[in-house]
Formats: C-alpha cells, structure tokens, sequence
C-alpha cells in the first residue's frame, strides 16, 4: 500500500514540474514573439521614412543614382527577409547603404539646410534608436528562451512539446555582450 | 532572484503592506475608541476603510499631489520623451510611461502608480540640468525597471498609506493633548490603562508606518540598477548619473517620511536633528557608493573621483515648465 502512495506522489511531483516547465516556456516564447513584434515595427517605420529621404536627397542631387539604387535595395531586403537573422543581415546592409547616402548629402549644402532634410533624419535616426532597443530586448528574450529549452530538464520535453531554438537578430557593433549585472551586494 | 520573483515578492509585500494598513487603522480605531468612546471609534474605522480603498484606487494621483509633480507633454519635452521612448522599447514594456516634473533644483527621479500602465516616471528639473543625455537614460532605465518590476506599486500604496498613518495619528495626538481631560465614565483604573493604551498606540503609529516602508526591500534598487544596465547596455551610464547624484548635495524640497522610499536616492540624506535619526535607523537606500560599486564590478570600469559638468539636455525655457 505504502508503495502505491510513493508512486502516486512521485506521479504527482512529476506531473506539477512538467506543467511548471511547460509554462515557463511558453511564457518565455511568448516574450520572443513580443520582442519580435516590436522590432517589426520599428523596422516598418524606417522603410516607410526612406521613400521620402531618397526623395528629399533626389531633389538636390539626382545624379547619384548609384547611392540612391542601393538604398531602394536594401531596403526592399528588409521588407523581404525571412526570419529575424536574414532580417538582421539585411538591417545592416541598410545601415550601411543609408550612411552612404547621408555622406553624400554631406557634399549638398543646400540639402543639409533644408528643414524638411534635417527633420526626416532626426526622425530616422530616432527610429534607428528604437531598432537597436527593440533589439536588444528581443535578443535578451531569445536567450533565456533558448536556454530554458536547452538547459536539463527542459531539454527532454522542448522537442516533444515543439519548441525550438529561435534566432538572434543580428547585432551590430558594441552591441554584442549583453552585461551580467547582480544586484546582490 | 529573477525578474519572475521578484514580481512575485512584490505582490507578497503589497499584501503585507495592505494587511498592515488594516492592522494599524484597527489599532487607531481602538485608542479613538479609548479616548472619545464607541462613535469615534466606529467613525475612524470607517474613515480609515475608507481612505483606504479611495487611497488604492486613487494611489498614483495622490503621490504626484504629495510630491508636487505635474505632467509634460511630448511636444514640451521631445528630447527626454525619446530617450524614455527607447529605453521602454529596451525593457519589452507595452508603452513608455508619461513623464511627469517636479520643479526643483536637486536632481532627483521616481516613478509611481498603481499599475504598469497607469504609472508614469518623475524627473526633477535639477536632474535634467544636470546630468548627460547617457546619463540621464540610466536614470529613465532605473525608473522604467521599478515600473517593469512591480516595485512601483507597492512603493506608491507604501507613501499613501505610510502618509495617512502619519498623519492620523497626529491628529489624534493633537485630541488626546486638547480633549483627552473632558472624557467621561470609566473612572478609575481601566480608564488609565485605555489612556495609556491609547498614548502608545498614537506613539507607535508613526514608527509602525516607517516599519511599513521597511517592507521595501533595499534590494530593490539594486535590481532596479541590474535591469537599468541590461535595457541600456551601458552600467556605465548609470554609474555616473548615481555618481553625480551622490556628489551633489542639494536635496528636494518638498520631502516627507511618506515618499522618501520613491526616489532613485534618498532625499532624507541632510536630513538634521530626530529626522537624521530616523533616516539612519529607517534607511530605505543603500548607500550610492555600493551601487556604484556592484555597476563598476559588472561593467568592468572604474568611475573617476569627480566629473564634469554635464547638462547636454536640450531644456525648454523656464516658462514652458
């Protein structure tokens, strides 16, 4: 009798860190597909800005097609990655291809006075600082969500239950290593 | 401790403040009880329920009321709107909390609420003058942290209902100084014992309530600080804003046992005379230096003794404020 009460119990501590497990997955998922979400967003809002910089820049010097092609194309990049490492890479050449073309701006004094310039690149480069927000919780949330999945005991049921590894999305520079802060004194 | 418990501790802690409140408006009923017989008893347990509930649901206007703080828009205040913008972006919040201002030179911040979405974060204007824009977003990351972690309401039900506490028993003092003699009935001993019963409870009223703030965990700010480096990736950052903090020695002003658990330092710290004392015995802050410590051992650096002086925020003028 005493044997059965055992097995039921071991049962039952067995059954409440399954559901335990389980949730705290799901929970952290949950955060990934947030964190997602918001760099979605933020990353919509720059590639509706750059129609009207590209523009802008247009009116002062069209003949800088070159600048101007690689910009349309990186952006279209974004809009079409699939998943968040193609979206970072495509991020990046964006970054990039925009640096450009504000370099070139550079050489337009005319441009560089312009209200409407000054204020699209403010606006840009707000939203610049939202991506790299957006960002970095999204790739924090993606750690602890892989390591919940891939740390024991959780690992014998992620399979299972289908969870799998999400991706990082790309980080720039000095945006790499997250800190280890411990707030125990 | 993970995010998760301490979420969980807070809403702990938020019960025990509330299970305190009751006890000490109880206790209040008994000594008015004491003092003024079964109607004034029965009328501040009334009060005191209350007070208590319109304080729970009113709790996040009532501390910007205490603390003098009135809301800034987006359009007044672009500059530190962006930064609190990304710094919410950072901490996976839904939406950046409102900025609210207290006009006063010490530099100072807080956030308070009831709930995360109702919250909003309080800059002095001192702060603004005086720290860098890095600076200042380690400030906005501490803030927007308490509010992620749930600290923030317990700190703000904490300041109600530590307010109210104070300020009952006071006025009780003041009727057992002035009525306690015209009591009638109940001559002899049991009335002294209830008179003396009654004098305790108004004297224990006060250090129950600094009790209650003592249920805040100093840890918190710790916490507050891990979560503000990790949004900003900048420990740094932070660092020095706490540095400047603890350098400058101008304190707020409008400053009472109530809200001083709320502020990212203590506003308490030239606190003179019984007040130092009990801002020493009741301490709700670490001292700045360790938490600069614990940020400089993560991050890897080391602050430099004194700094220069910052102010790169971009201030509206005088007016606008």
């Amino acid at each position: 009798m005493t044997a059965v009460y055992i097995l039921i119990a071991i049962v039952v501590v067995l059954l409440v860190v399954l559901v335990w497990l389980y949730n705290r997955m799901v929970r952290l998922r949950n955060e990934v597909d947030t964190g997602w979400a918001n760099i979605d967003v933020q990353l919509k809002r720059r590639n509706d800005l750059i129609p009207n910089i590209v523009e802008t820049v247009k009116g002062y010097a069209a003949h800088e097609r070159g600048t101007f092609e690689a910009v349309t194309e990186a952006r279209a990049a974004v809009a079409g990655a699939q998943g968040p490492a193609a979206a970072g890479e495509a991020d990046n050449l964006l970054t990039a291809a925009l640096g450009k073309l504000f370099a070139v701006a550079e050489a337009y004094p005319d441009l560089k006075a312009s209200e409407n310039f000054l204020q699209l690149q403010n606006e840009l480069s707000a939203t610049e600082d939202k991506i790299a927000a957006a960002r970095r919780y999204y790739n924090a949330t993606v750690l602890r969500f892989n390591n919940s999945i891939q740390t024991f005991p959780a690992v014998l049921l992620a399979g299972m239950l289908g969870f799998t590894k999400r991706e990082f999305f790309a980080a720039g520079e000095g945006d790499r290593a997250l800190p280890e802060v411990s707030f125990q004194p | 401790m993970t995010l998760q418990q301490q979420i969980r501790a807070n809403r702990f802690r938020t019960v025990l403040v509330l299970a305190a409140f009751g006890l000490l408006i109880i206790a209040l009923g008994g000594a008015a009880y004491a003092l003024g017989g079964y109607g004034l008893g029965v009328l501040v347990l009334i009060v005191g329920a209350v007070y208590g509930v319109f304080a729970y649901i009113q709790s996040g206007a009532m501390v910007a009321k205490l603390t003098g703080a009135h809301p800034v828009t987006r359009e007044e205040w672009p500059e530190v709107y962006h930064l609190i913008d990304t710094v919410s972006i950072a901490a996976g919040m839904e939406s950046a909390p409102p900025l609210y201002v207290v006009d006063d030179p010490a530099p100072n911040a807080f956030a308070a609420g009831r709930t995360p979405a109702k919250s909003y974060v309080v800059v002095t204007t001192g702060i603004l003058k005086a720290m860098s824009k890095r600076e200042l977003e380690g400030v906005l990351a501490h803030e927007v942290s308490h509010i992620r972690n749930r600290d923030v309401r317990l700190m703000t039900l904490a300041a109600v209902l530590v307010g109210v506490v104070a300020l009952v028993s006071d006025l009780l003092g003041r009727m057992l100084y002035f009525g306690g003699g015209r009591r009638r009935g109940n001559d002899g001993g049991a009335g002294w014992i209830f008179l003396v019963l009654a004098i305790v409870t108004i004297l224990l009223a006060p250090l129950a309530a600094v009790m209650v703030q003592m249920a805040l965990s100093r840890r918190r700010e710790y916490l507050a600080d891990a979560s503000a480096a990790e949004i900003t990736n900048d420990p740094e950052g932070l660092a020095l804003a706490l540095r400047r903090l603890e350098l400058d020695d101008r304190e707020i002003q409008n400053v009472t046992s109530a809200t001083a658990h709320l502020y990212i330092e203590t506003p308490l710290r030239n606190a003179t005379g019984p007040a130092k004392l009990v801002a020493g015995l009741f301490n709700t802050h670490p001292p700045l230096a360790a938490r600069i410590g614990v940020l400089e051992e993560a991050g890897g650096f080391r602050l430099p003794d004194t700094l220069p002086t910052a102010g790169d925020v971009e201030m509206p003028t005088g007016s606008e404020l």
